[in-house]
């Protein structure tokens, strides 16, 4: 099967999007010039208290994936190596430490001399535990608060007591950024950025679920570079008017009939993190097998539509708990069976990050057992997020072209 | 007129010169280099000095898409299976062991592929782990088997990594342990990883120029594995695979 490539037709949302990440940071560069408060914030952390009281806020998470992206994290993940941090734990955090030690952030694109100083630094555990280790290098750094939810890891069942637990955490939260921000915290601000939160996530949501259409609006290429204002700006009317708009221009592909791509044969799921240094080459890659890979964990784990502004604390610890990053294999498995149908999905790929056990779904069975009951053939490919000498391209080709091959001779 | 399937692995590309009943009629072997056209040019003259050939050449392997002549590109493991299944006619497990790749292969009562895994990022469980031991030990490949053929007893390697095997198994000479052992350990060890790619409950083939230099390995794995087999020239069957997808 030779590699010819077939067209990707791209979003003309694209432009909106460059100009509502530009404008976001914007605005961080005004708070670096202003000295308004900065907060830094992992990505599915408090962000919605955080911009509630006055912050600008910064996400370490995007950071690394900008780096991962512009091809330059092997330049920076051995200068975090030498000083004792292992290559193999999350590349997000040394290759933006390596950078950082460097003095070097594609940031300076954008007019920053380095990343934003915090005034703060806030994490919630619910993705992994490294990120209290990454933040602490900051804040011992800046010499700054850190600030912390301890969300217990494998979920299984979301008791009262859990939830209970995480929803005081948030609330003990509020002293201290009132110290540091200068601002008393505002219930109504704080129901205001849920609420516009909620509105953001369900856009989103709505954004995803266009790809149950046949053919696909949009795929998975596209939605790891559009959730960007989801990350970064949930709880702002920012992400609430970009995705009103990529959602209409979906709607109207739906209507058109329009794919991303438009020799749809096969329909793809994605789990695990985006190769960021592979985007555009992956793109291409399942463009010219007329794949189109539809729907991801990733992507997928944005949507905290539980968010509630009526009650905003309750909600939050909630929405945060639910998160699928943090749930048992045995909930994951009933989420991905889920999305396997409401997709139509022929095939799953999941991708194996060599720096990410907690987004690498298949590393205690379960591929195997969503095979044994859905009978959907699966692929693991090894790569990483960021550090691409965790990956073999020759190899992991040969590996997604057989599977394209093998789910093509089952259609 | 024949058809020609060309097999572009990393360390060796396999020719084969195929008949209008599908049969093999010649085989050629080749170091494949750095320059894939090179080692396809070599295949091709080869077989081009007595006979007829028709083109496109059908490739697969590492360098499929790389051929300057008229070709059409298979999956090295799509190619195998097809291989694999004209000569079996039946449902069955492959393990290929390769120079760079170890692959596990599940195919039906078609033929048709229904699961397929390659080893990880890794030259542990592959020929190049054996290669580089050899090198190490100064002792060439072609004489593993009569070393592991003289073995008395099994010596475990753990170590998953090439290098760190190495280190090992200087440890275990200077605790006494013989070659034959060793060498036996180091076939253990390879088979040890391929069968971590997957759980084997049926008929199982073997195949690769592993198991074609190394003919030990097949009566290593029938120990494990009493429906075991691998077919001759079995190194050749994904080159071969690639003439028949063509029918």
């Amino acid at each position: 099967m030779s590699l010819e490539r077939n067209e990707i037709i791209k979003l003309k949302s694209v432009d909106s999007l460059r100009q509502t990440m530009g404008d976001y940071f914007a605005r961080l560069k005004n708070a670096v010039d202003t000295g308004k408060k900065i907060a830094w914030c992992t990505s599915v952390g408090p962000a919605e208290l955080l911009y509630s009281m006055g912050f600008e806020v910064y996400f370490p998470e995007n950071h690394g994936a900008m780096i991962g992206a512009s091809k330059t994290a092997d330049k920076y993940i051995p200068t975090a190596v030498s000083l004792g941090y292992s290559p193999e734990i999350c590349s997000y955090l040394t290759s933006d430490i390596g950078a950082f030690l460097q003095n070097e952030t594609p940031l300076q694109k954008s007019g920053f001399e380095s990343v934003p100083k915090p005034d703060v630094l806030v994490y919630n555990t619910n993705q992994c535990h490294e990120v209290g280790d990454w933040f602490m290098f900051y804040a011992k750094h800046f010499n700054v608060p850190i600030l912390a939810v301890n969300t217990p890891l494998w979920i299984s069942e979301l008791t009262p007591s859990i939830i209970e637990s995480v929803a005081n955490q948030f609330k003990d939260l509020v002293p201290e950024l009132e110290k540091i921000s200068g601002k008393k915290f505002e219930i109504e601000k704080f129901r205001k950025t849920v609420g516009l939160s909620h509105d953001g996530c369900v856009l989103w949501r709505k954004v995803l679920e266009t790809a149950k259409a046949k053919p696909s609006p949009i795929n998975f290429f596209d939605s790891a570079i559009h959730m960007g204002p989801i990350v970064v700006m949930r709880g702002t009317q920012y992400a609430v008017d970009y995705y009103k708009l990529l959602l209409a221009e979906l709607e109207e592909r739906i209507k058109n009939k329009q794919g991303a791509i438009p020799s749809e044969k096969l329909r793809i799921y994605w789990d695990g993190m985006p190769l960021w240094y592979k985007l555009s080459s992956h793109a291409k890659l399942f463009s010219s097998l007329d794949s189109c890979i539809v729907a991801s964990t990733y992507c997928n784990s944005w949507v905290f539509d539980d968010l509630d502004a009526n009650d905003p604390f309750q909600s939050s610890a909630l929405a945060y708990c639910k998160l699928f990053i943090v749930r048992s294999d045995e909930e994951k498995q009933k989420v991905l069976e889920k999305l396997m149908k409401d997709f139509s999905i022929d095939g799953i790929i999941y991708h194996d990050a060599k720096t990410c056990g907690r987004n690498s779904n298949n590393r205690y069975g379960l591929p195997n057992r969503m095979n044994e009951i859905n009978k959907i053939p699966y692929l693991e490919i090894n790569g990483d997020l960021c550090d691409s000498r965790c990956y073999s391209e020759e190899q992991s080709i040969i590996a997604i072209e057989t599977f394209i091959k093998q789910l093509s001779s089952r259609k | 007129m024949y058809k020609i399937g060309i097999d572009l692995g990393s360390s060796y590309t396999k020719g084969v010169l195929v008949d209008n009943d599908n049969k093999i009629v010649d085989y050629h072997l080749i170091r494949t280099g750095f320059d894939f056209n090179k080692a396809a040019s070599k295949i091709i003259d080869k077989f081009s000095i007595n006979n007829e050939i028709q083109y496109p050449v059908y490739t697969c392997g590492y360098g499929r898409d790389e051929l300057k002549i008229p070709f059409v590109s298979n999956s090295e493991i799509i190619a195998l299976s097809r291989a694999v299944f004209e000569k079996y006619k039946r449902k069955c497990s492959i393990i290929d062991i390769g120079g760079q790749d170890t692959k596990y292969v599940k195919i039906n009562d078609l033929g048709q592929v229904d699961k397929f895994k390659m080893n990880r990022k890794c030259a542990a469980g592959t020929g190049s782990f054996i290669e580089e031991l050899a090198f190490k030990m100064d002792i060439p490949t072609s004489e593993f088997t009569d070393y592991a053929n003289n073995a008395t007893e099994i010596v475990k390697i753990n170590s998953y990594c090439t290098v760190f095997a190495v280190s090992e198994i200087i440890g275990m000479i200077k605790k006494g342990a013989t070659m034959p052992n060793i060498i036996l350990g180091i076939y253990n060890s390879v088979i040890a990883r391929s069968l971590e790619l997957s759980p084997v409950d049926d008929f199982l083939v073997l195949t690769g120029g592993i198991p074609d230099n190394h003919p030990v390995m097949l009566k290593l794995f029938q120990e494990k594995f009493v429906n075991c087999e691998s077919p001759e020239k079995s190194q050749y069957y994904a080159a071969w695979g690639n003439v028949l997808l063509s029918n």
